[in-house]
């Protein structure tokens, strides 16, 4: 390793004397290991929370409802309050400028737009 | 929040000075990881909670590199598939590989040397599943041997330290907007009510990133220069949140001095083009010595290597005329016995040789090869057996004629095309002569006539297209048989193919009428194919080009500045349907079932914000008008700010750490074992200790 690199004491060391089991053990070199976290989807599900009693707080049940306002529509480029929405590309607007702009922008930057507001069309 | 310094935290040297009994305390947030002595006032170690597994260039081992680090020393690494990683998904621990080594990090970076042998206060959030703090458990007890353990929620931890110094009540809100999640947390009688909290999954995160994407987008050409650490960095530097959000756009929308004043530019490092300074004499004469000398050098290898070739051809022909000598010397018999000697079997193909040498030779001289006309009078010497009728021949000689024959067929046709040519050749010079006397008698006319003839070519042109578009002019240039159909033409095409199904007379009488409208766009005089219209060209900003310049290199940020923080109120703009930080507490304090409205105005009265999007400027003034539209009309309300809405939630930890009776509220490690998960299933602190 260069000079630099120990100096900054950047890398952490394989063994460290405090622990019980070593890195290197638990997970060993070479074994393929896959996905083996769960993501919080299927901790969630593995929780199984359904069979317990609906007045426990649990994860899910504290997560807060939709919000009673309206929602409101704003122009995805400018961020201004958009009363109109372009049926091609899905993406709304504010003013007739910003329409000339959404039309001349490249379907990849559509998508990525709609993304931003979860809209995008996502093909598997 | 974070703070983007690169100074990597230093080991500690005193952790043999403290004794077995004091606990460390640990907030395990979403973006940073801060690790300390219950007791202190600030943790020891801060550093990002991420996880950096590159390869090592020079020795080619994977290596971990924890929290952020200098840019600088990458280069001794391979990053190309590693990014940073974070233990968390949402605000709940879920890797735990990744995990540990945050953690062997922190402890190591705190000092330990031979054990971790003392309490440990870790912060969590509030309902975290069971599997989550049970793998947490599990890491801390099995791996590290700590003696115990105890889990608490930071939001309430920040709550109670604030409450010690005043600036809140026994019972209250703690509204904590961290990196992943936004949590209410109503605390009655100092302990949190869990049933009645609520969480929006809309945090720091969200607003920074949100941040990254709108500029990246605005500012393609420096989507690079855009990072996530510059983003964050903007985010803390510039955005606020808008007291009204949507009078705030208007006024921004109309653009006048205000929001000129209200907007901020990042200026990207840039360098001007070189302007075309005119190089000097001297480097012009310079330059042009260069020129002529690699020239030179060219010329020079050609020359040698055509030498070389001469040479070697003039040898080659030398030993050919020496064989052939040889061949006049001796007697019939002993031919045979030089030829097997080389690579010729007859006299014929040593003649053949020598002519082709002395060509090659000829022209690597570059003389004019000798001309073919010379061959015609030779042409029946050449080919003796043409002229010679087939009885008098023997098979052999029959099969030499009949290659003689081909021989002279094809010469004789080299020559014709050749002589073609050349007439050709002739015409057209003739031809370009007269276009030339043509076009300086009259240059207008001669123009003309080449204008008329281009629009005629072009007319042919376009005619052909058009046959092989179906007569569709359209401007992508597609093809006749994939072409697609207009709306039009679709009907019609729907209304035949049902017709032909069932010859109905209605349909019939459609089909009809669609013809004859048809009919009329046919003959129409005044329609004009709306192609001619538009020119097919793209708008003249595109296609110009502009020199780069100083103004493209500026990042404006105007609406950027509150739109972003606007998703912590509005969680909707990017797609995710939850309430606002503003609604939660509402819907908290709705979930409040079994507590009187009197305590719930005591309750707002002392609302706490904390968490690192506190730091936002403008969100405490929103908050509180959002909160007094959801209240009933003159009820109190109360709206402050944590002391530090970053490292309360640790020095909470701390303090209460620190208190004698915090024992009572760890899980040992003999109880882990004996009890297992069952333990931690309802396992819940007391914070009023």
């Amino acid at each position: 390793m260069e000079a630099e690199v120990v100096g900054s004491e950047m890398v952490l060391p394989a063994a460290l004397p405090f622990k019980r089991v070593q890195m290197s053990d638990k997970y060993p070199k070479g074994q393929s290991r896959g996905r083996h976290w769960k993501h919080l989807k299927q901790i969630l599900q593995a929780e199984n929370y359904a069979s317990l009693p609906a007045h426990e707080p649990n994860y899910l049940n504290i997560e807060s409802p939709p919000s009673l306002y309206p929602s409101k529509k704003y122009c995805d480029m400018t961020g201004f309050e958009a009363p109109y929405t372009d049926p091609r590309t899905k993406l709304r607007y504010a003013n007739p400028d910003v329409f000339k702009r959404v039309r001349s922008l490249p379907n990849e930057y559509v998508q990525r737009y709609l993304a931003l507001r979860n809209a995008a069309i996502i093909l598997r | 929040m974070p703070s983007y310094s690169i100074t990597r935290p230093s080991r500690q040297e005193d952790y043999a000075r403290f004794s077995p009994n004091t606990p460390i305390v640990i907030d395990n947030g979403g973006s940073s990881f801060r690790i300390g002595w219950a007791g202190e006032s600030d943790p020891r170690v801060t550093f990002r909670n991420v996880v950096q597994r590159p390869r090592h260039k020079a020795t080619g081992e994977t290596v971990t590199i924890v929290g952020d680090h200098d840019p600088s020393l990458m280069k001794y690494f391979d990053c190309t598939r590693t990014s940073f990683r974070s233990p968390f998904d949402n605000n709940v621990v879920y890797q735990f590989e990744i995990m540990e080594y945050v953690l062997d990090y922190g402890f190591e970076r705190l000092g330990a040397n031979l054990q971790v042998d003392h309490p440990i206060l870790m912060t969590e959030c509030i309902c975290n599943p069971l599997s989550s703090r049970s793998k947490m458990a599990e890491l801390l007890f099995e791996t590290y041997g700590v003696p115990s353990i105890a889990f608490g929620v930071d939001a309430v931890f920040s709550y109670k330290l604030n409450q010690q110094f005043g600036r809140c009540n026994e019972d209250g809100l703690a509204i904590c907007s961290g990196f992943s999640a936004s949590h209410v947390i109503p605390i009655v009688k100092g302990e949190p009510v869990t049933e009645a909290c609520c969480r929006t999954n809309i945090g720091g995160y969200h607003v920074t990133n949100y941040l990254k994407q709108l500029l990246s987008l605005k500012y393609p050409y420096h989507m690079s220069s855009i990072t996530w650490e510059k983003a964050e960095e903007l985010k803390m530097e510039h955005c606020y949140v808008a007291m009204d959000f949507a009078s705030e756009l208007q006024l921004f929308q109309k653009g006048n001095e205000e929001t000129k004043e209200k907007t901020r530019c990042w200026q990207l490092p840039w360098v001007p083009p070189t302007q075309g300074d005119v190089p000097s004499e001297e480097e012009l004469a310079r330059r042009a010595a260069l020129k002529e000398k690699q020239g030179q050098r060219l010329r020079d290898m050609a020359a040698a290597r055509k030498s070389i070739r001469i040479t070697e051809l003039e040898n080659e022909l030398n030993g050919l005329e020496d064989l052939l000598q040889q061949l006049d010397e001796v007697e019939e018999p002993e031919v045979s016995s030089i030829l097997s000697g080389t690579k010729f079997f007859s006299r014929q193909e040593i003649e053949s040789a020598i002519l082709r040498v002395t060509q090659s030779l000829r022209k690597a001289k570059g003389e004019p090869s000798e001309p073919e006309e010379k061959n015609d009078s030779s042409l029946s010497e050449k080919y003796p057996l043409v002229s010679v009728p087939d009885e008098l021949l023997s098979p052999e000689q029959l099969k030499e004629k009949k290659r003689q024959i081909f021989l002279k067929t094809t010469s004789e046709g080299r020559l014709l095309a050749k002589r073609k040519r050349f007439e050709e050749e002739s015409l057209r010079e003739k031809q370009n002569q007269l276009d030339e006397e043509k076009r300086l008698e009259n240059p207008e006319l001669y123009l003309e006539q080449l204008h008329d003839r281009y629009r005629e070519l072009s007319e042919k042109v376009e005619l052909r297209k058009r046959v092989k578009t179906n007569g569709n002019q359209n401007l992508s240039g597609g093809v006749g048989r994939g072409e697609r159909l207009s709306a039009a033409q679709k009907e019609r095409m729907r209304l035949l193919t049902s017709a032909a199904f069932d010859r109905g007379k209605v349909l019939m009488e459609r089909i009809d009428k669609s013809a004859d409208i048809k009919l009329q766009v046919d003959i129409d005089p005044n329609f004009v194919p709306k192609s001619d219209l538009v020119p097919p060209q793209a708008t003249p900003e595109f296609s110009k080009f502009r020199p780069q310049s100083l103004e493209d290199f500026k990042i404006v940020l105007g609406v950027e500045r509150f739109r972003c923080p606007e998703v912590l109120f509005q969680p909707n703009m990017i797609g995710i349907d939850q309430a606002g930080l503003d609604e939660m507490a509402g819907i908290s304090l709705r979930r409040l079932d079994r507590v009187d409205d009197p305590i719930k105005d005591d309750i707002t009265k002392s609302i706490l914000v904390t968490g690192g999007s506190a730091l936002l400027p403008g969100l405490l003034p929103r908050l509180e008008a959002g909160i007094r539209q959801i209240r009933p009309y003159l009820s109190p309300l109360t709206v402050v700010r944590a002391c530090d809405p970053i490292l309360d939630a640790w020095r909470g930890a701390s303090i209460y750490a620190n208190s004698p009776q915090f024992s009572l509220q760890t899980l040992s490690m003999q109880d882990y074992y004996e009890k297992g998960e069952s333990l931690l299933w309802q396992y819940q602190i007391k914070y009023t200790i």
